[in-house]
């Protein structure tokens, strides 16, 4: 996209921590910078160890003078993460924005809600095709894909650089060149792949989806199975202690008149075992058998 | 690591004498956790219970031998290590496991604690901490805290506390560590590193004794109690606190040392065959 007459190119980063948000933002600041456009970059990555959003600001033209970008005025959105990109879309000039996602899943702990085993997280449903639908143009790709069958899963947000590329007026060599100072010395090689594959992947059209692209994120499904829990008291052994009713996450254990521990929120019991491992008196017993999903 | 580690599923049941259960311990004493802990990491370990002697002393922490479905040996006040310790010498293919209690090892026993930590004899210690001779009746032990109301100390405790990990380190145990009971978890870890390490191992357990020293010094029941202790593992949030939970200058947990001095037992069988002309 050419310099807009009347004002600097916004292009928005975003994505959560560790996946290189800070690093794409860099490579584009000072490509824009070696052009001899004035720059400004800001960020917030204060939650990053613990996988919270990162976002990069990155203006550049003749002359910048706030850091940041304005709601609806982002030329580009990158994201690296789909649940960021559905955050940030509103930053997006609606009708000149270009919007490049990967498709990658990562779910944060907070989407992590409902507390039954194997439960479903709360992330976001809209599907890929369905937000490309109201974009004018971008590509919602699954950069992580491509950069794991070069070898290097860390290698998307090159991916990505390469759809960008497309959408900014730098030449590749310089591009490459940028790059390759930001990047290890070992991945240099896995980078310039990396590039060349996103660059071509989004020359097909303004719009492209991966049909394919159903995000990598795990589903509490697939880390735990469901399972039946059942909970049996041993009412000779139990001494009242309370422990097991005060320590239980989901408070459903409670004494009754004879001071005696009962499961009274059988519903609400998980099987954590909590109540079982901290029971001084060895009264509790779990036993949780892994409901078998019929056959398809 | 001793043993292959063992996928099946833990039962306590499987590890405890059922006849004497429910145990005697007090309702909310922290000791019934630590036992469950050991046998747990026990059993991970997939040792035969008969190839396990579990030896205690006098206390509460004493009684606890006598729960267990192994070769078990309940010896005199302060003295397990020492019973111990010939057991250890006499059978090598056993696998010795000593509960003790803060009274037990580090008052009465105090001495027999640091010979065998000087002697680096392949065995595990599990102290059983809480602050207080609870059995006899309350009396004021060398780890109770500070000010603390006990039978003895009827107008606060005044002497500081030992630091046991500490002591044991110094006197050269081969693995130290310390967990509270709340961390059930970790602490079976521990004790499973414990076990598995070749030398003398010495574990504190940080227990709770809710009747005669939680109720004394107004710190609650035993959810209370082990809570503020799980929060009294990170020093740097607690201290200077006014509200300060169970113990005031909290003592950091997890494996503490380890080394890997020359293990006792080796050393001692190795001299007997030169004497009987055996080996090298
Ligand atoms: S923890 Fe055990 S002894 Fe205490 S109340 Fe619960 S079941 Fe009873
Ligand atoms: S297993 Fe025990 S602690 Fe966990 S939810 Fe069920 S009753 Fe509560």
């Amino acid at each position: 996209m050419a310099e807009k007459k009347n004002g600097p190119t916004n292009v928005l980063i975003v994505g959560v921590g560790g996946q290189g948000v800070i690093m794409v933002s860099k490579v584009l600041a000072m490509l824009c910078q070696n052009h001899g456009y004035e720059v400004k970059q800001s960020e917030v990555h204060g939650m990053a160890k613990r996988g919270g959003g990162v976002f990069s600001h990155v203006r550049f033209g003749s002359s910048v003078w706030s850091p940041t970008i304005p709601v609806g005025e982002a030329d580009v959105l990158v994201a690296l993460e789909w649940a960021e990109a559905l955050r940030w879309i509103n930053y997006m000039n609606p009708q000149t924005g270009t919007f490049i996602a990967d498709t990658q899943k990562i779910v944060p702990p907070f989407a992590c809600r409902v507390r039954d085993r194997g439960a479903d997280a709360m992330y976001s449903e809209e599907t890929p095709a369905e937000i490309m639908e109201n974009v004018r143009a971008g590509y919602a790709m699954d950069a992580t894909s491509i950069a794991e069958d070069l070898g290097n899963l860390k290698a998307a947000n090159t991916v990505l650089l390469g759809a960008l590329s497309n959408s900014l007026e730098f030449s590749v060599d310089a591009w490459l060149e940028v790059i390759r100072s930001f990047v290890p010395p070992k991945s240099i090689d896995i980078n310039m792949e990396a590039f060349a594959k996103g660059r071509e992947w989004a020359q097909a059209g303004p719009k492209r989806v991966d049909e394919n692209a159903k995000g990598r994120g795990v589903s509490g499904r697939d880390l735990h199975k469901q399972v039946e829990t059942k909970l049996e008291i041993t009412e000779e052994w139990c001494k009242g202690c309370d422990i097991c009713v005060k320590m239980c996450p989901e408070r459903c254990l409670r004494l009754n008149d004879q001071l005696i521990s009962e499961l009274h929120k059988p519903d609400a019991c998980t099987g954590c075992r909590m109540c079982e491992w901290l029971c001084p008196d060895f009264a509790i017993k779990i036993t949780n058998t892994p409901i078998m999903e019929p056959a398809e | 690591m001793k043993d292959s580690v063992n996928e099946a599923e833990f039962q306590i049941n499987d590890y405890i004498r059922l006849d004497q259960m429910p145990h005697f311990l007090c309702p909310g004493c922290g000791h019934g956790i630590a036992l469950r802990a050991l046998l747990w990491a026990v059993h991970e370990l997939g040792i035969d219970k008969d190839k396990l002697a579990v030896v205690s002393g006098i206390g509460c922490s004493g009684r606890l031998s006598a729960y267990v479905d192994a070769n078990s040996f309940h010896t005199t006040h302060g003295r397990p290590l020492a019973f111990a310790t010939g057991l250890a010498l006499a059978r090598p293919d056993l696998h010795v496991i000593v509960i003790t209690g803060d009274g037990d090892s580090l008052a009465i026993g105090g001495n027999h604690l640091i010979h065998a930590c000087r002697r680096n004899l392949n065995m595990t210690c599990m102290m059983l901490n809480n602050e207080i001779y609870g059995m006899t009746g309350g009396q004021v032990s060398p780890t109770t805290t500070s000010n603390r109301y006990t039978t003895t100390t009827p107008a606060g405790n005044t002497e500081p506390v030992f630091d046991a990990c500490a002591l044991a380190t110094a006197a050269g145990a081969g693995f130290v560590g310390r967990e509270v009971t709340m961390q059930v978890t970790g602490l079976k870890n521990l004790l499973r590193d414990a076990i598995a390490h070749d030398g003398f191992s010495f574990v504190e357990v940080i227990s709770d004794c809710t009747e005669i020293y939680g109720r004394k010094n107004d710190l609650g029941v035993s959810p209370e109690m082990m809570l503020s202790q799980k929060a009294g593992m990170r020093p740097e949030a607690y201290r200077n606190t006014v509200d300060v939970p169970f113990k005031p200058n909290a003592l950091e947990c997890g494996m503490l040392a380890k080394n890997d001095r020359p293990e006792y037992g080796a050393t001692y069988r190795a001299m007997v065959d030169r004497i009987r002309g055996k080996g090298a």
